[in-house]
């Protein structure tokens, strides 16, 4: 698992997308909601920065671990292929480097975590225990959830939002906030092999 | 061209001054500030930007990184922060060196 951390405009997007390169199956979780003309236009610049790079598109605002669905079909699909065919032809795919297996990557944490925390219950997914009061639960199961999700993909990148370094004081619904996308960084930095600070377009690394 | 990044009053004037010895004559400093003002004057900043250092090349830009925060209510400061942030992309990309400054110490990126 890799960890890109950035601010805004940082250039942490085109830098995590590259590192999906050369895997077979590169699978896009995009986290975004459109509500409005600038969330849309945002989408639209990623969806351009992504052109003709071989993502699917998955849309999965909230409950995470949901998008495993989408991939977990197609690696089916793959995996009844491989077995229909003959040996050599695998060998022959491996010694060309095609296959590099399944990539997933994951846009991005700070949008996963506000939708978990301040989105409306429109997806029948009003089990989880957000209202239950119990400091850490959308991060606790936001880690839960990735977790199991990286378990079924080969490389698991995911981007999160460096929103730590403004000094404002916040009302308490946004420390809140602040502190739950804090701790669900440290939780997928304890899990990923590298973490990288992704600094005027330029990779930092923290963890490698 | 050398770009200067970090938050702010982490000693990034005094680091390229005093550490790098470039004179004060090639220095852009407070990059952000002038930034800002050119798009509250509705100006294409990223022009002028690029007009300036292709006549000045050897400019070493100081910046105060604005990017790490909650992304801002007011459109326009949201605007500032990610224009600002591309563009520091773009001249991060053309510069033979790029430092990220933090308690005075540079770091070099680039």
């Amino acid at each position: 698992m890799t960890l890109v951390l950035g601010g805004s405009g940082s250039g942490k997007s085109a830098y995590a997308e590259q590192l999906l390169d050369g895997y077979s199956r590169k699978y896009y979780i995009a986290t975004m909601q459109v509500f409005d003309a600038e969330s849309e236009k945002r989408v639209a610049h990623h969806r351009q920065l992504r052109a003709g790079k071989g993502f699917v598109t998955v849309e999965q605002p909230r409950s995470i671990a949901q998008a495993a669905r989408a991939f977990a079909a197609s690696s089916l699909i793959q995996e009844r292929e491989k077995r229909g065919m003959p040996s050599g032809a695998m060998d022959g795919m491996k010694c060309a480097g095609a296959e590099k297996g399944t990539a997933v990557l994951l846009e991005c944490m700070s949008n996963l975590v506000a939708n978990e925390m301040f989105g409306s219950e429109q997806h029948g997914d009003t089990d989880h225990g957000i209202d239950s009061g119990i400091a850490g639960t959308v991060s606790d199961r936001i880690l839960k959830e990735i977790a199991e999700l990286s378990g079924k993909v080969d490389h698991f990148v995911i981007v999160s939002n460096n929103v730590f370094e403004d000094g404002i004081d916040y009302e308490e619904s946004t420390r809140n906030y602040i502190r739950e996308l804090g701790h669900v960084n440290a939780g997928l930095a304890a899990m990923a092999d590298t973490v990288v600070e992704v600094v005027v377009g330029i990779p930092v690394f923290i963890k490698q | 061209m050398e770009l200067y990044i970090g938050g702010r009053a982490q000693g990034k004037l005094r680091y390229v001054l005093q550490v790098r010895k470039i004179p004060k004559t090639q220095i852009w400093d407070d990059f952000e500030i002038w930034f800002k003002e050119e798009l509250k004057q509705q100006k294409n900043a990223e022009k002028d930007t690029w007009d300036f250092l292709q006549k000045h090349p050897d400019t070493a830009v100081i910046c105060d990184e604005v990017g790490n925060g909650i992304v801002p209510v007011d459109a326009f400061e949201r605007d500032y922060r990610e224009r600002l942030g591309r563009l520091l992309c773009e001249i991060a990309e053309k510069a033979e060196r790029v430092e990220r400054i933090i308690c005075g110490i540079g770091q070099r990126i680039k």
